[in-house]
C-alpha cells in the first residue's frame, strides 16, 4: 500500500518537474490570464456602480475579483487529459499502458495531479498581481486557506474523472474532441466560473448547486473569499457525494470501453 | 481591374470547393468540428441570458447589443477562416518552419494562394451561428439583415488581417506561434465584450494594437445607427488593417528562409 503511494506519489512528482521545465511557457501562456481578469474586472465594476449595492452574491467588488482569480486559476490549469487517453485509444498505446504493473487511471491521476499543482500555481501568481494591482488585498486568514487547500485537491480530483470519462469515450466516437469541448463548456457555464451561483436564476440555482461541475470550480472560490466552517461542511459532502459518483462511473465505463479492447499483436 | 476581381472571386470560389470537399472526406470529423463550436458559442451566448436576467442594463448595453455583437464577431470570424482558413493560427508556424517554398511556386501573388490553401472546419459553425443566433435573439427586419451580411463580410476582412500580421510576427521575432495565438485570442476576447466597458486609453488601445473596435464595435454601431457614414467607417477600417498586414507580410517576406522541405499537396 505504501508503495503504491510511493510510486504514484513518484508518478506526480515527475509530471510536476516536467511542467517546471516549461515554466516560461505556462506563464507566457498563463497571460492569457490577465487579459480575462481584466476585462470581468471592468464588467463587475460597471456592475457594482450601477446596481448602487456593496455587495452582489454576498461579494464585494474586491471579493468578486478575487473569487475569479480563483476559478480562472483552477479552470485554466486543467491538463488535457481526454486528449492523452483519446491518443492512447486511437493509436493502440493503451494496450502497452495496461500491461504495466500500474492502475492505467491511477498514473494518468497522478500525472495530471502533478501538472495541475505546477499550472495552478503560476496561474495563481499571475491573477494574484492582475488582483492586487486592480483592486488590492482581502482578508484572508491561516484557518481560511487551510479549509481552501482542503476544497482544491477534491475539485482537482473531480475534475479528472470528466476528463477522464472524456476521453473514454474515444472507443465509441470518431473524436472525443467535440465531447471535450462541450465538458469544458458545462464547467465553465455551470460551474461558476464567470458568475457566482448566487446570481444564476433562482429556480437553476439549486440544479447548479447538485451538479458537480459547482464542486469543482465555485466551491474553492467561495472557500478562498468566505470561507466558514458551514461552507466547508457542504463543500466536501457534495464533493464527496461527486468522487463517489464519478468513480463509479469511470469503473463502469472503463469496464464496458476495455471489453471492446483488441491486441492484434505487432 | 474588374476581370482581376472576378479572376480572384473564381479562385476563391475553386479553392473553396476544393478545400471543402477535402474536409468532407472525414464528415463526421468535419461536422463534430463544426458542431462542437457552435456549441461553445452558444456556452457564451447563454452566460449572457444568465447574466442580463439579473443585471438586465449594462451602460446602455441591452442582451440583444450583446448579442449582435457574438454574432457579428462569430459569422466574421467563420467566412475569414472557411475562405482563408491558413490566416488562422497555422501561419506562424508554417512560417517558422520554412514551409512557404510551395506557395512561392504559385502564379501571380503569394498571399491570396497561401490564405485560401486552407478551410477550417469549426470556422463553418462559427459561420452557421452568428447567422442562426442574429436571426433567432434580434429578430431583425429585412434591412438589418441585410447590413448584417454586408458587416460579416467586413468583419471577415479584419479577421483575415488579424490572422496574417499575428502570422507574419513569425518573420520578425522566430517562432511567434505562442505570441501570435495570445494577441488573436486577446483581440477575440475584447471584441466579444460591450466596448461601454472600457475608457480611457483602453478605447486607443482597441483601435490600434488591439484591433478590436473594427472587428466589433464599428460594426455593431452600424447595425444600430444604419448609417453610410458608420458603415463606410467599419469597411475602412477593416480595409486599412488588411492592407498594412498584406504590407507586414510582403516586408516579411523578404526576409524569409527556406526549410529546404519537399511536400506534396494533393
Amino acid at each position: 500500500m505504501r508503495s503504491s503511494a510511493l510510486r504514484y506519489g513518484w508518478i506526480g512528482y515527475t509530471a510536476a518537474r516536467s511542467n517546471m521545465a516549461y515554466r516560461g511557457e505556462v506563464l507566457f501562456r498563463s497571460s492569457f490570464l490577465a487579459v480575462i481578469l481584466y476585462i470581468f474586472m471592468r464588467l463587475w465594476t460597471v456592475v457594482y456602480a450601477e446596481s448602487k449595492n456593496g455587495r452582489i452574491a454576498g461579494m464585494t467588488l474586491p471579493q468578486m475579483l478575487w473569487y475569479l482569480v480563483i476559478t480562472e486559476a483552477v479552470f485554466m490549469s486543467a491538463p488535457r487529459i481526454w486528449a492523452e487517453v483519446d491518443q492512447d485509444v486511437r493509436t493502440g498505446r493503451l494496450a502497452v499502458q495496461l500491461i504495466r504493473p500500474l492502475s492505467y487511471t491511477a498514473g494518468h491521476l497522478s500525472r495530471a495531479m502533478g501538472e495541475r499543482v505546477v499550472r495552478f500555481a503560476i496561474n495563481l501568481i499571475i491573477g494574484s498581481i492582475v488582483a492586487l494591482f486592480l483592486v488590492g488585498p482581502i482578508a484572508m486568514s491561516i484557518r481560511g486557506l487551510a479549509m481552501f487547500a482542503v476544497v482544491l485537491p477534491v475539485a482537482f480530483v473531480l475534475d479528472f474523472f470528466g476528463m477522464f470519462l472524456v476521453g473514454l469515450s474515444a472507443f465509441w466516437l470518431e473524436s472525443a474532441a467535440g465531447i471535450a469541448l462541450i465538458y469544458s463548456r458545462s464547467v465553465m457555464l455551470f460551474g461558476g466560473m464567470f458568475l457566482p451561483l448566487e446570481v444564476y436564476p433562482d429556480a437553476l440555482q439549486p440544479v447548479l448547486r447538485i451538479l458537480p461541475f459547482a464542486s469543482m470550480v465555485s466551491a474553492p472560490g467561495r472557500m478562498f473569499v468566505n470561507p466558514s466552517l458551514a461552507l466547508l461542511k457542504e463543500s466536501l459532502i457534495t464533493q464527496g457525494v461527486a468522487v463517489v459518483a464519478y468513480a463509479g462511473l469511470v469503473s463502469t465505463v472503463q469496464f464496458i470501453a476495455f471489453r471492446r479492447l483488441f491486441s492484434n499483436g505487432g | 481591374m474588374c476581370r482581376s476581381f472576378a479572376d480572384y472571386i473564381r479562385l476563391v470560389a475553386a479553392y473553396l470547393r476544393i478545400n471543402l470537399n477535402a474536409q468532407l472526406a472525414y464528415r463526421g470529423a468535419f461536422f463534430s468540428e463544426a458542431i462542437a463550436m457552435f456549441v461553445n458559442n452558444g456556452a457564451w451566448v447563454l452566460f449572457w441570458v444568465f447574466f442580463f436576467t439579473r443585471f438586465p442594463v449594462l451602460r446602455g448595453w441591452s442582451f440583444k447589443d450583446v448579442v449582435s455583437l457574438w454574432a457579428i464577431c462569430a459569422a466574421g470570424y467563420g467566412i475569414a477562416y472557411c475562405a482563408m482558413g491558413n490566416a488562422h493560427r497555422q501561419l506562424a508556424s508554417t512560417i517558422t518552419n520554412g514551409e512557404l517554398d510551395m506557395w512561392l511556386l504559385h502564379p501571380r501573388a503569394v498571399l491570396p494562394h497561401l490564405l485560401l490553401g486552407r478551410t477550417i472546419p469549426s470556422a463553418w459553425g462559427d459561420w452557421i451561428f452568428g447567422y442562426v443566433v442574429y436571426l433567432a435573439f434580434v429578430r431583425p427586419d429585412a434591412r438589418h439583415m441585410a447590413m448584417f451580411v454586408v458587416l460579416s463580410f467586413t468583419v471577415a476582412m479584419a479577421f483575415v488581417g488579424l490572422g496574417i500580421m499575428a502570422g507574419s510576427l513569425s518573420f520578425y521575432v522566430g517562432n511567434a506561434g505562442a505570441m501570435s495565438d495570445q494577441w488573436r485570442d486577446a483581440v477575440i476576447t475584447f471584441a466579444t465584450h460591450p466596448p461601454a466597458l472600457f475608457d480611457g486609453a483602453m478605447k486607443i488601445l482597441l483601435f490600434t494594437v488591439i484591433p478590436a473596435g473594427f472587428v466589433s464595435y464599428l460594426p455593431v454601431a452600424t447595425l444600430k445607427s444604419m448609417s453610410m457614414r458608420d458603415l463606410f467607417m467599419a469597411f475602412s477600417g477593416a480595409l486599412g488593417l488588411l492592407s498594412v498586414s498584406a504590407g507586414v507580410f510582403y516586408h516579411g517576406l523578404r526576409r524569409y528562409e527556406s526549410g529546404n522541405l519537399i511536400s506534396m499537396n494533393g
